[in-house]
């Protein structure tokens, strides 16, 4: 998966496009160096050489023998062939029998092709032919076999050089490529934090200029988002904190007069009727308040080492008469201490939501299963049961606030106690979702993985 | 309402009072009828009088509300305690928040109640403080035919030997420290279980009942009654 999408990104493919003009432009330089050199080389000899076959031609006949063959001896570098040729166009004197098709002008050429012997191999030459005075012809030539030799030197360098030049090029462009795929990759997992509900992530910087241009921004938006929606749970808590107030007060005057009224006084049972209704609101108002205290406090600095383990079989044991008593039978799975972080007091809460939850959704002869175990380094709680499960098109709707499953309208606060839950694992970086158990449905509070993977 | 819990033997010396310093008026009232069959309650708006009425050794127990007007019920506990004062307190707070709760023990009150609570719950918790119940230093509690060696974790009824679970004896202990007196649900929950949060009553009443079900022998007379909507008691008198 992370491999193809590594070919894909375009950081590489540019990587690649670099590589291969690395490669074209350092042949390029090697051929400007190689065709600039030999040019003005040739050049430099084509200079001394039409001076030389000057010279030459002005010279008598014995002298110039003489020096010629001194020449071809001692300084074979600078003079490769000669060749004399008498008025009548017969050699006289030199070390190649064929007269190459050049006009004798006194200029210097190069003949790619010259052989010096019938059966020798042609190499490019630079010759000159000058006519002398008394009729003949002097020609001059001088091998430019070091043009070959440089071109095999230029070529074997360049051999040598492109591999590891590619490989350099590739592999800054894949560390370029991996970087950024990388810092992409943070991006996006803090965007499907954000998205999961963590208002208070935020977009890393890239250090791409640019991007992070982008970024900054982004996160300007995320903190106004975040603060205005922090408005809206305060306006709700506040709200909540007004009405209780006067509830109590009210739930207190009705107290003191159900006191008052004696036994068998028609007022009491509306009184009482008044005072269980006043307490189902109390009971929301307190859960809407516990949310929002919940989510504002980030009660980080309250964490502590916890065992995630002892705090279900600790739940199990208080829920279990109640189990008992319904005829649902109340199993636990956490033998293997979960040591995390966190608050023993809220997940205690968070556990027992879902306990309560599940036995309510449970008929008689039925179980419910509470399971904690450790998975890829993730803590997990697990509460099962078999009951009446939970509609796939209500799973989304059940973690929403005070939602509860619609044939459960007559088990009060179904939705509360998950909500509750649901706010506690956020705090906890623990995601809380729900599965089929097929009968049943199972709710499961699991670590997130670890940041940073 | 709590006539039936009212304890079988006055709690206090007459001149001492129970000082409420509460300055929500309805509230205070409300608190102030409560307690009027029992105690001798004066109201403190400030928390001034109850302050030199707990150095002068008039209070029996201070209801302190954590905001009051111009004063913070915490500080003034603070301030008691630095003087050595042991007066009871009982903290009653807007603030549910755990760390709120600590705050308010750790400053020196014996007991928390979160607002908005039921007049009962508040009337067992000030019951349990005037009797200093909590601060008795005992290996043995007795109450009525019932008897519970702490130490060697043995519990008795009339000399029968009863076998209980850890929660079950630590459920019982509770209730044998406040005999005839009113024990509020809530008041199990944050005490034997140390649950802070809400719970409906059914699963703290199957405990009861499983520990009925060992102490009373068919036949014998129930030892822990249920007071309708309230809570329960252990009857001293079994």
């Amino acid at each position: 998966m992370r491999r193809v999408e590594l070919f894909r990104s375009t950081p590489l493919r540019l990587a690649f496009a670099f590589a291969l003009a690395m490669i074209l432009l350092t042949g390029g330089v090697f051929s400007f160096v190689y065709v600039a050199t030999t040019r003005a080389w040739i050049a430099q000899l084509q200079h001394v050489f039409v001076d030389e076959a000057e010279k030459a031609a002005a010279s008598d006949e014995d002298r110039l023998r003489g020096a010629l063959s001194l020449r071809l001896t001692r300084d074979f570098r600078r003079l490769n062939y000669v060749a004399l040729y008498d008025s009548s166009g017969a050699l006289v004197f030199g070390n190649f029998d064929h007269r190459p098709d050049i006009p004798v002008d006194g200029q210097a050429r190069v003949v790619d092709d010259f052989r010096a012997a019938a059966g020798a191999e042609p190499e490019p030459t630079l010759l000159v032919a000058r006519a002398r005075p008394n009729g003949g012809v002097i020609v001059l030539g001088r091998s430019l076999d070091e043009v070959a030799t440089l071109r095999r030197i230029l070529a074997r360098a360049l051999s040598f050089a492109i591999l590891p030049l590619a490989a350099a090029a590739l592999a800054i462009g894949l560390f370029f490529s991996r970087r950024t795929a990388s810092r992409i990759r943070e991006i996006h997992r803090a965007i499907e934090a954000i998205m999961q509900g963590d208002l208070r992530a935020r977009l890393p910087p890239s250090g791409i200029e640019e991007l992070d241009g982008v970024i900054g921004s982004v996160n300007l938006m995320l903190d106004e988002i975040e603060r205005l929606l922090g408005q809206l749970a305060a306006v709700g808590g506040n709200i909540a904190h007004d009405l209780r107030a006067p509830i109590v007060n009210v739930r207190a005057t009705l107290e003191q007069a159900l006191a008052a009224t004696p036994k068998g006084d028609s007022l009491r049972a509306p009184v009482q009727s008044a005072l269980r209704q006043i307490d189902r609101a109390l009971t929301t108002i307190a859960a809407l308040l516990r949310i929002s205290s919940i989510e504002n406090e980030h009660r980080h600095s309250a964490f502590c080492r916890i065992d995630l383990a002892a705090l279900c079989a600790e739940l199990q044991e208080f829920f279990l008469p109640l189990a008992q008593a319904r005829g649902i039978a109340m199993t636990l799975a956490a033998e293997t201490s979960v040591w995390r972080q966190g608050d023993a007091d809220l997940m205690r809460e968070a556990i027992a939501n879902l306990v309560d939850n599940a036995l309510k959704f449970t008929p008689r002869g039925g179980a419910v299963r509470i399971e904690a175990y450790e998975r890829d380094g993730r803590g997990v709680i697990e509460v099962s049961d078999n009951g009446r499960g939970v509609p796939v098109a209500e799973v989304q709707d059940i973690f929403r606030r005070f939602a509860r499953a619609r044939d459960g309208a007559d088990q009060p606060g179904v939705g509360i106690g998950l909500s509750i839950a649901g706010t506690i694992a956020r705090l906890h970086r623990m995601e809380l979702s729900v599965a089929d158990n097929g009968p049943g449905a199972r709710f499961i509070l699991r670590e997130q993985a670890p940041k940073g993977r | 309402m709590s006539k039936s819990n009212q304890p079988e033997s006055p709690p206090a010396a007459p001149e001492q009072a129970v000082y409420v310093c509460e300055d929500e008026p309805d509230l205070a009232m409300a608190i102030e009828s409560e307690l009027a069959g029992r105690y001798r309650v004066v109201l403190s708006e400030t928390g001034k009088e109850a302050m030199a009425a707990a150095s002068a050794g008039r209070a029996l127990l201070l209801v302190m509300d954590r905001g009051l007007k111009g004063a913070d019920g915490l500080q003034l506990v603070e301030e008691l305690r630095g003087k050595g004062d042991r007066t009871p307190v009982l903290m009653i707070s807007g603030m549910s928040g755990v760390n709120d709760r600590i705050a308010g023990l750790r400053a020196g009150g014996d007991d928390y109640l979160v607002k908005p609570f039921a007049m009962a719950e508040f009337s067992a918790r000030v019951d349990a403080l005037a009797r200093r119940l909590s601060d008795t230093p005992r290996t043995v509690l007795i109450a009525g035919s019932l008897s519970m060696e702490l130490i060697a974790r043995k519990v008795r009824r009339d000399g029968r030997e009863i076998d209980l679970l850890p929660r079950e004896f630590k459920l019982l202990e509770y209730f044998m420290r406040r005999p005839g007196l009113l024990v509020t649900r809530k008041m199990l929950l944050n005490d034997v279980w140390n649950y802070r949060f809400q719970v409906e009553s059914k699963f703290v009443d199957a405990h009861i009942r499983n520990l009925r079900h060992k102490l009373d022998a068919p036949g014998e007379k129930r030892l822990i009654v249920n007071l309708r909507g309230e809570g329960f008691r252990l009857d001293a008198q079994g």
